[in-house]
């Protein structure tokens, strides 16, 4: 059989496994990898060629320091800091709790910080009576709009970093101003559409100022130390970030030197750390890379981006394509295997157009594209998840209605601010 | 369930695994339940001292001066068991005198609390009388909405408990909110 309509067939296959979530996605591309390397369509020497390790290592460093850093108390100590912070106010709750979410998601999982901050939010909205919905929406949004602010906010970014080897400060430069614009756009939105369900008697908000007064945030620190160490190894990871190009360093490398130098800082249990380790996402990676290498192997990504050549002629055309066609399709698709897909596609197109400025484009659509519908993010699943188990409805529509919106709105002023930089006014 | 209900919580098993129920459980400690979340209207407050409580910290004039229109009771118990005691070993007129000298430190005391509480802008009754310093502070709590009490009340603390025996009783025996300083 002609490799590359078996190629194709296990892509299909697998996309259509990881949508239809019947079996976990872990799986899903696991079982795609090993049917293209035992057909032989993906020869075993070329593994490594594919095989993205700086993703793989990035992701498991960062991994082992939020989880060791979470033991610390460190998550639920900013969840209650942020929402003493708002004074019983509904707007202050909207506004920090959106603003601390996405400086979180910037630099943690998207996953991991809403499961820490939705707890507090559920918590304080029920406090003060609230519908919690345009809450849990706008802490959605942040998240996913946070994440695209760095090279370790979000997997796309991590993935697109590594292989366009753009620094953690391109990240900054380029899309940290777009994100900022992005979160002030979801914010006024937000408030806008939801501004009749943001209002509350000065009763209420007094007897919530009062039970959160009454809350000690350092209660929450149950270990000081290794709170510290985490909080200064955080710290030091961040810095090395900023200047990892300088030092001529990974920033798979600085996330593994984070790691490790927590790990004997603190000298917690690397048994107990490890097993932490979300290892299905990282197997995950592993047989995606592997199932894309199966189209780029046999020559199928190439074909495609000579199609859209004879199609798209500018670099102008090419921005608002691959920004609109990632953003919608991140809507639908799990936002990892459409950029692990396309980012070959964006390097076999390089040979016809200025790429860096593609390359935000993907990231750009590919991060907020995840705002246009309920499961087009994994933070989106997780907090309505959440919002499920609480007996709070969020249903497709309702998502939709407002998702859409922002993910129009947002993915529109992130073209413009690139249009304005790469293409000229 | 409906189909969008069945993906969300199937990929939410995918995503989170058991991350949330452990999440909540540490949040647990934190949260405060419904009935700490209901506050306790304050009208009257009971406040019992004795020759043990020199003074009063300035922080629960403070706290009590937030119950706007509270009537705080402050009553000096004498122990009527000390007296007893004193008039079965060394008579009549010792027992007179030991009387006399609590009631004198009482009256002292009262005056300084009642002028403290007052200028907090609550309404004070005192009461000055021989009884029992556990019993009848337990008993008198039961038309009270808050028990005030040094932790030094009663008699002096012990090297394995930070508050006296007899508020340990106390504390044990009362229905209504306490307030330890």
């Amino acid at each position: 059989m002609d490799p590359t309509i078996i190629a194709i067939a296990v892509f299909l296959f697998t996309y259509a496994l990881i949508m239809s979530e019947r079996i976990h996605r872990a799986v899903a591309a696991l079982l795609g990898a090993s049917l293209l390397l035992m057909l032989n369509v993906v020869p075993w020497e070329n593994v490594p060629d594919y095989l993205d390790l700086n993703t793989i290592f990035l992701l498991t460093g960062m991994m082992i320091i939020v989880n060791t850093a979470r033991k610390s108390g460190l998550f639920e100590y900013i969840a209650i800091k942020t929402a003493k912070m708002a004074k019983g106010s509904p707007i202050k709750i909207l506004l920090l709790f959106s603003f601390v979410t996405a400086l979180v998601s910037s630099f943690l999982d998207n996953v991991t910080t809403v499961l820490l901050l939705t707890p507090m939010l559920l918590y304080v909205t029920n406090l003060m009576e609230l519908d919690p919905v345009p809450f849990l929406l706008a802490e959605i949004f942040a998240s996913n709009i946070g994440g695209t602010a760095t090279l370790i906010g979000d997997p796309p970014n991590i993935m697109i970093g590594s292989a366009a080897g753009l620094t953690f400060n391109d990240f900054l430069m380029n899309m940290a101003p777009i994100a900022f614009i992005d979160l002030l756009l979801a914010f006024v939105f937000i408030y806008l559409f939801y501004r009749k369900d943001l209002k509350v008697s000065s009763e209420k908000e007094e007897k919530l100022n009062l039970i959160l007064n009454r809350m000690d945030e350092k209660e929450a620190i149950k270990d000081l130390i290794l709170f510290e160490k985490s909080v200064t190894v955080i710290m030091i990871v961040v810095v090395l970030f900023f200047i990892h190009d300088k030092l001529n360093i990974e920033p798979a490398v600085v996330a593994m030197f984070g790691a490790s130098l927590l790990l004997l800082w603190s000298k917690e249990s690397p048994e107990e750390v490890f097993e932490k380790i979300e290892w299905p996402a990282l197997f995950f990676f592993g047989g995606l890379f592997i199932v894309v290498g199966g189209l780029v192997q046999t020559g199928v990504i190439e074909s495609i981006a000579e199609r859209i050549v004879d199609y798209v002629h500018t670099d102008s055309q090419a921005l608002v394509l691959i920004t609109w066609f990632s953003a919608f399709s991140s809507a639908v698709v799990d936002n990892i295997p459409l950029t692990a897909t396309m980012i070959p596609l964006i390097k076999a197109m390089g040979a016809f157009f200025n790429t860096r400025p593609l390359w935000w484009a993907l990231s750009l659509g590919a991060c907020l594209g995840g705002n246009g519908t309920a499961i087009g993010a994994s933070a989106n699943v997780v907090v309505i998840g959440i919002a499920e188990r609480e007996k709070i409805k969020i249903s497709f529509i309702d998502f939709l209605k407002v998702g859409m919106i922002i993910m129009i709105l947002t993915v529109a002023a992130g073209v413009g601010i690139l249009w304005i930089r790469y293409i000229g006014v | 369930m409906s189909i969008f209900s069945t993906i969300i919580n199937r990929r939410f098993k995918h995503i989170a695994g058991n991350r949330y129920e452990k999440i909540l459980k540490s949040y647990k400690e934190f949260f405060l339940t419904e009935e700490e979340i209901s506050l306790p209207v304050i009208k009257s407050i009971l406040m019992p001292i004795d020759r043990s409580v020199k003074t009063v910290p300035e922080e629960i004039y403070d706290a009590l001066s937030a119950c706007e229109d509270a009537e705080v009771t402050v009553v000096y118990i004498m122990s009527e068991d000390a007296c007893a005691l004193i008039r079965q070993t060394l008579g009549e007129e010792a027992s007179k005198e030991f009387r006399l000298k609590e009631e004198e430190i009482g009256r002292e005391l009262l005056e300084k609390i009642v002028l403290s509480l007052e200028n907090s802008g609550l309404k004070v009754r005192t009461r000055m009388f021989l009884g029992n310093k556990s019993e009848d502070v337990i008993k008198l709590s039961k038309e009270r909405d808050l028990l005030v009490i040094s932790r030094i009340y009663g008699s002096e603390i012990t090297k394995t408990t930070s508050i006296s025996p007899i508020v340990m009783k106390i504390v044990q025996h009362v229905n209504i909110p306490v307030m330890v300083y």
